[in-house]
């Protein structure tokens, strides 16, 4: 759906309906779209999560140093399209 | 189209039904969406209050949120919110001539503010270009913007995006409009 949407055809629903009913792919495909909506905006807020993996209550510049400079969501190749 | 959208009469939730009938009378979305939505009737009332508050609600002008919507809905690819317009944003004077220049090189145009271009290009880097959404970015959109104003403006952003991320995969299209 983020990176090459032009995959998800007829064929593809078809193999999703194999696995899930249609409650769940639209539940599946509503909660994708939004996290790639919502990846990018966050990751551009610079806020990092507020505890660390063992569930210390941390700073924001120690997280930072925790969890990367740069949210791994961003490093994926750029969208290029256009309708 | 993917995903076969409710009839009218399979859907019974009241405050669903209530979301549906504002989402018709904005225009955005059209009565498809929802329909397809309804079928997880939670998610469907957490999603559509959450498209129309963003769209239609806040402290930033909804002509240009609907500008900025267009524009991303051509970004994502998806014909069906890219075909749709919000009847308010129309009553209130946006033409397809804005829409349209806001949609495509807006940064020469003087029919835009600085505010308006520094939103626009907030829309337009979110997901072309987010490493030039940096500090620099941010005081400059202050010049314009309270604080309040930019959070509603890359919730919106980001919101819509996501929802035509999905709508694109779904092979949906505009209904007609009615008498049309």
């Amino acid at each position: 759906m983020a990176l090459d949407p032009d995959k998800i055809d007829s064929a593809f629903y078809d193999a999703l309906r194999q696995h899930y009913s249609e409650e769940e792919i639209v539940e599946l495909g509503a909660f994708i779209g939004f996290n790639i909506g919502y990846h990018t905006f966050f990751g551009k807020l610079k806020f990092y999560p507020m505890f660390a993996p063992d569930g210390r209550l941390v700073s924001q510049e120690e997280s930072a140093r925790i969890y990367g400079a740069v949210p791994g969501s961003l490093a994926a190749p750029q969208v290029t399209r256009h309708v | 189209m993917h995903i076969e959208p409710l009839a009218g009469e399979q859907i019974h939730d009241a405050e669903l039904l209530e979301l549906i009938r504002r989402c018709e009378a904005l225009g955005v979305p059209d009565a498809l969406f929802p329909r397809v939505l309804a079928r997880v009737p939670d998610y469907a009332k957490a999603l559509l209050r959450a498209l129309v508050v963003s769209h239609a609600e806040g402290n930033v002008d909804h002509r240009l949120k609907e500008i900025i919507r267009v524009r991303l809905a051509r970004t994502a690819g998806d014909p069906y919110f890219a075909g749709l317009r919000s009847a308010r944003a129309l009553t209130a004077g946006l033409d397809e001539k804005t829409i349209e220049a806001g949609a495509g090189r807006f940064e020469d145009d003087p029919r835009f503010t600085a505010a308006e271009k520094w939103a626009l290009r907030y829309a337009r880097e979110m997901y072309f270009n987010p490493e030039k959404i940096d500090a620099a970015f941010y005081a400059e959109g202050k010049k314009h913007f309270t604080e309040a104003q930019i959070m509603e403006l890359g919730a919106f952003i980001a919101f819509h995006y996501g929802m035509q991320a999905f709508t694109r995969t779904l092979g949906v299209r505009p209904l007609p409009k009615k008498g049309g």
